[in-house]
């Protein structure tokens, strides 16, 4: 009976819980330490890891060339309102984006890398309406269809508004979708609710088609059912690459390396390229102000408040420490001046 | 542009992973419309919509190839036309459901409506003052329709509610509908008045006032009732929901708001969830749904049994998504997804399901021409002989009109099938025998061919043996239910039966002539005795019509049986079911439920059986150091317990990758002299273990199957995953 084995199922589960648990604490706990290693050097360890010799080369493209094969029924289920769900071991990123540009050639493509650390998900949707906004003139159907001629632009907007545009009547060329790929996106930019709200409404909306890749082993618990039978509507695909995290594992720290008070320049590079334009800019002026007066102890707050005011990048003070206190950036940043 | 799979050496530097592009919260990777236009310029004759192959490798200079991809397009064209008369049928079978409750929703709200003008209209210079009218506690009473949706998986009623709104809208009542999502603490009790500003007045003000909905309703002549649904206020925040709750009843004058919530639970959820002051505005009545089930039997019914599309399931797939109704997701909206998945896998698989374009909007006289379909002739042929289902028949030629002759077969077949379903259904229904599962046994090829059913029924009819043989058998409960039924009932019963057996002469003809025999005996009956109603027959003891009416009930289980065994063969029984039937469980199952906690573990776990190495197999399941590093560390993982020490973990790992025998030496050389020579490189190989080792680590933090050391504990980290 199934009912039996699901039960059989379960009971491993706890049985394997509690036996971890088990020779985790009574047993003899090993009590090492990790300084016990002798750990290389920072720089050494980041030169190494960028010059890991891959393995399996061969048999992991063979694998994601294997994929191809899969293209025309992904194609499918997309034109027939899914959305795409791939799931395995391995990063899924260039298999996705080489899917998008080669059997979707005749529709537009957006990519989100939900990998990175803060992801403005108002900014994703405006990028989408403006494409869409472009792609309905040329279609010269906008006219005859009566769409508002003068048309607030679509940066000020409302999140509904922009999702009720994109969520248009039904066109006569049912297949003009735009293709939405989302790399992780059960990553940390996306992970909370309300950006997946965001994302499940967009899934749902009459001219967009979404294909995801998830790598968390919990990921579905982000979406309750509503979200995933009448929104996303995915369509699950067991795709492992084993090739390996790159990008999507810049952002951690590495676990022999010492605490995560020498994060290279680098990574605080990525972190000032996830922030607003305005935001880079407050922090041009800074790194400008330290550069020319090395000496200096810092800049005094309310100096960097009306330079920045001066040149429209922030409305008030307020707005000035947002950027300021993003993820300890002062740190990283003293660290590149 | 991404980087292509077709690259021989993929980027082997992080430098080179570091593209602009990468590293962008969002790109546009390419837009589309120019390309169209080009292809536009190109012009065939028909719009091709979408090029199916173009995805494939291989050149499509071929004749065959592109007849292939003409049957892909024309097999999403009948897709598409399946699909859309399947979920239209859906759509109404469910509004039919509601539409007593509808209408019971719609007169409450009516004369709610003119309970609220009988407290009397604003007079002018009140109507235009941008605060509230209160005159009594009376006026402040806020009529609230609760509807009971007597179902958890507030998913399902989405749909009801959207209906419902559209139902009073075209009844002329102002309809705003709002979500949970409205809310929330976070936009507070302006968010949901920006939603309702938003549906009634078009636009987005951005001061969200209700004062402007109050000038908006006195623009409207103020003759219709203003509705707001709410879809699921268990999931609302109680707070926000009181505050909106006693800022519409303060203007109930104005704006004559009618609030239609839906509650999963019990009618206690208002109280449970809203503060007295908020629970006293209220002026509550009650409406309830029909059941999950009453709904999933009335979707089965139109969809499954009756004609619909001509698309059908097979009977492990239909177990199957019972199964997973019964006990795993209980949505309708999810049982609806499998369906369309099922539908989606068949056109993509099934070549000549394109003839379902055809089979399902005509009759009779099914003609058709094999070239139009996008294939070969001798393609089809031998498409169709390699049908498991007509080499059983063992046909030996086939032309057009054999083929033709073998679909109206299947129709005639199928319909027999779909009367005797029915009527078995009409006799269990009031017994609580579900549809989905009498479908489920009914569309059992193995038991038809066993002729179980038979067996069952011999075994019925001998009480000793039934019990745990029959258990759970529908069709032998519903056989059984005839036996029991009196003599008023049963005509009923046969009356029911003749209807929906009205094409099927050699069934309706029996039925009749049951009927028949029955009004004899009716007539009989009352002859006798003509002011006893038939109900009193048993209290007063006519022994002779007693066992008339008994030999009756046992002539009509006779027949019933006999129409089970001889009348319903399950489709996959039938020849050239594979056209349109959906058998394939294993691959159903891995579209519509995704388990990456069991597959991203399995990937690790066996990841030489995905990558199809020969260097990591072994007999034995011993580590190799040729593995992939983070299968090696979570293959080691598996042996900790809960807490993984760090230290011995690197150690283990750093055995495995440098022993080439997989045999774990003990690390300390016996020769201390040439210990010494290697050990430059040994120290330089530490590098690249440790980077290894700090690689595998962040990717089973990738997968979440690790948790990182935390400061307390900061030489172990912690598993998350204990078994599959």
């Amino acid at each position: 009976m199934d009912f039996n084995a699901a039960e059989e199922e379960e009971f491993g589960f706890s049985r394997n819980y509690f036996l971890a648990k088990e020779t985790g604490s009574s047993g003899k706990k090993s009590a090492r330490k990790l300084s016990d290693i002798n750990v290389v050097d920072e720089q050494e360890l980041r030169e190494a890891s960028a010059n890991i010799e891959p393995k399996h080369q061969n048999d992991v493209a063979d694998l994601i060339n294997s994929y191809k094969s899969l293209y025309p029924k992904w194609v499918f289920d997309l034109r027939c309102g899914f959305g795409l769900l791939m799931y395995g071991f391995g990063s899924k990123k260039s298999l996705i984006e080489d899917f998008a540009s080669t059997a979707l050639a005749e529709h537009s493509i957006v990519v989100i890398n939900g990998y990175l650390q803060s992801i403005n998900i108002k900014q994703v949707i405006i990028a989408l309406a403006e494409i869409l906004w472009e792609q309905l003139k040329l279609n010269r159907k906008v006219s005859s269809r009566g769409l508002p001629k003068v048309q607030q632009p679509f940066s000020s907007r409302s999140m509904d508004d922009l999702l009720a545009f994109l969520d248009g009547p039904e066109m006569d060329e049912k297949d003009s979708f735009i293709c939405v790929v989302v790399n992780n996106i059960d990553g940390p930019g996306l992970r909370d609710t309300e950006t997946q709200q965001y994302l499940a409404r967009l899934a749902s909306c009459s001219y967009i088609r979404v294909v995801a890749s998830i790598d968390h082993v919990n990921a579905p618990l982000l979406w309750d059912k509503k979200m995933v039978h009448a929104q996303f509507n995915w369509y699950w695909y067991h795709v492992p690459t084993f090739a390996p995290y790159k990008v999507e594992g810049l952002f951690l720290p590495l676990i022999l390396a010492h605490g995560s008070s020498k994060q290279s320049a680098k990574t605080a590079l990525i972190v000032l390229q996830s922030l607003t334009p305005n935001a880079q800019s407050v922090f041009r002026i800074l790194a400008e102000y330290q550069l020319s007066h090395p000496d200096d102890e810092g800049m005094a707050i309310d100096d960097l408040y009306s330079i920045s005011r001066e040149r429209f990048l922030v409305s008030s003070q307020d707005c000035l420490y947002i950027p300021l206190t993003k993820e300890g950036l002062e740190k990283l940043l003293s660290e590149m001046s | 542009m991404a980087p292509s799979l077709n690259d021989d050496s993929p980027p082997s530097t992080i430098d080179e992973a570091f593209t602009e592009n990468n590293l962008q919260p969002f790109f546009v990777l390419q837009k589309g419309p120019s390309r169209k236009s080009d292809r536009k310029s190109s012009g065939t004759g028909r719009t091709r919509r979408f090029d199916l192959s173009s995805a494939s490798p291989k050149n499509s200079a071929n004749i065959e190839d592109e007849k292939e991809d003409e049957n892909m397009n024309l097999r999403m064209e009948a897709f598409e036309f399946v699909w859309s008369k399947i979920e239209s049928t859906i759509k109404d079978v469910l509004r039919v459901i509601n539409t007593n409750v509808f209408s019971e929703i719609q007169t409450w709200v009516h004369q709610s409506f003119d309970t609220i003008r009988s407290l009397g209209t604003p007079e002018f210079p009140e109507a235009t003052q941008s605060f509230p009218i209160i005159t009594d506690a009376n006026s402040k009473r806020l009529f609230t329709g609760l509807v009971l949706t007597k179902n958890m998986e507030f998913v399902d009623d989405l749909l009801t509610f959207e209906e419902l709104g559209k139902h009073l809208k075209y009844q002329g009542c102002h309809v705003a509908n709002l979500s949970s999502l409205d809310f929330t603490a976070k936009n507070g009790v302006g968010g949901c008045l920006r939603s309702l500003l938003r549906q009634f007045l078009m636009s987005s003000l951005d001061p969200a006032d209700i004062s402007i909905l109050a000038s908006w309703y006195r623009e409207e002549n103020c003759n219709n009732p203003v509705v707001v649904i709410i879809d699921d206020i268990e999931r609302c925040c109680g707070s926000v929901l009181s505050d909106f709750i006693l800022m519409l009843s303060e203007w109930v004058i104005k704006i004559p708001v009618i609030l239609i919530m839906g509650v999963a639970t019990t009618l206690d959820a208002p109280r449970n969830i809203l503060p007295s002051n908020a629970l006293r505005c209220l002026c509550p009545f009650e409406f309830t749904l029909g059941t999950p089930a009453e709904r999933m039997d009335a979707v089965v019914e139109a969809v499954l049994v009756k004609p619909c599309s001509g698309f059908i399931i097979g009977h492990k797939v239909a177990v199957f998504m019972r199964n997973y109704f019964v006990s795993q997701d209980g949505t309708l909206t999810s049982f609806i997804r499998a369906l369309k998945i099922a539908c989606t896998q068949h056109f993509y698989t099934e070549p000549l399901s394109v003839i379902l374009l055809e089979f399902a909007s005509e009759e009779d006289n099914l003609v058709f021409e094999i070239e139009r379909h996008g294939l070969s002739p001798e393609v089809i042929w031998k498409h169709v002989f390699e049908f498991p289902s007509c080499q059983r028949v063992k046909l030996n030629k086939l032309t057009s009109e054999s083929l033709a002759h073998a679909f109206s077969e299947l129709k005639r077949l199928q319909n027999q099938w779909r009367a005797v379903v029915l009527c078995l259904y009409v006799t269990g229904k009031g017994e609580k025998v579900r549809l989905l599962d009498l479908f489920c046994e009914a569309i059992d090829p193995e038991s038809y061919n066993q002729g179980e059913f038979d067996t069952n029924m011999k075994a019925e009819k001998d009480p000793v043996l039934s019990s745990s043989q029959i258990k759970g058998h529908v069709i032998c409960k519903a056989v059984r239910l005839v036996r029991d039924l009196s003599t008023a009932q049963l005509g009923k019963l046969l009356k029911m039966w003749e209807n929906l057996t009205v094409g099927i002469p050699e069934i309706n003809g029996k039925v009749k002539e049951l009927l028949s025999l029955l009004n004899v005996e009716d007539g009989k009956s009352s002859k006798k005795d003509l002011t006893v109603t038939p109900r009193r027959h048993t209290s007063r003891i006519q022994l002779n019509i007693e066992k008339d009416s008994k030999s009756l009930s046992d002539k009509a289980a006779n027949l019933i049986e006999c129409m089970v065994r001889d009348y319903m063969h399950p489709t996959e029984c039938i020849p050239f079911h594979e056209i349109f039937c959906f058998k394939d469980v294993d691959k159903l199952q891995l579209a519509l439920i995704g388990d990456p906690r069991r597959g991203i573990q399995v990937d690790l776990l066996e990841f030489q059986k995905l990558l199809c190495c020969r260097c990591c197999t072994s007999s034995s399941n011993a580590l190799l150091p040729s593995m992939h590093d983070t299968s090696i560390m979570y293959k080691l993982a598996q042996e900790h317990g809960d807490l993984i020490n760090l230290h011995d973990w690197y150690q283990s790992f750093k055995s495995i990758v440098l022993c080439p025998n997989s045999k774990r030496k003990p690390r300390q050389s016996p020769l201390p002299k040439k210990r010494k020579g290697i050990k430059e490189a040994e120290s330089q190989s530490e590098a690249s273990i440790q980077a290894r080792f700090c690689r595998a680590v962040t990717e089973l933090q990738i997968t979440g199957l690790l948790r990182m050391p935390s400061k307390r504990r900061p030489d172990f980290a912690q598993r998350v995953a204990f078994g599959l």
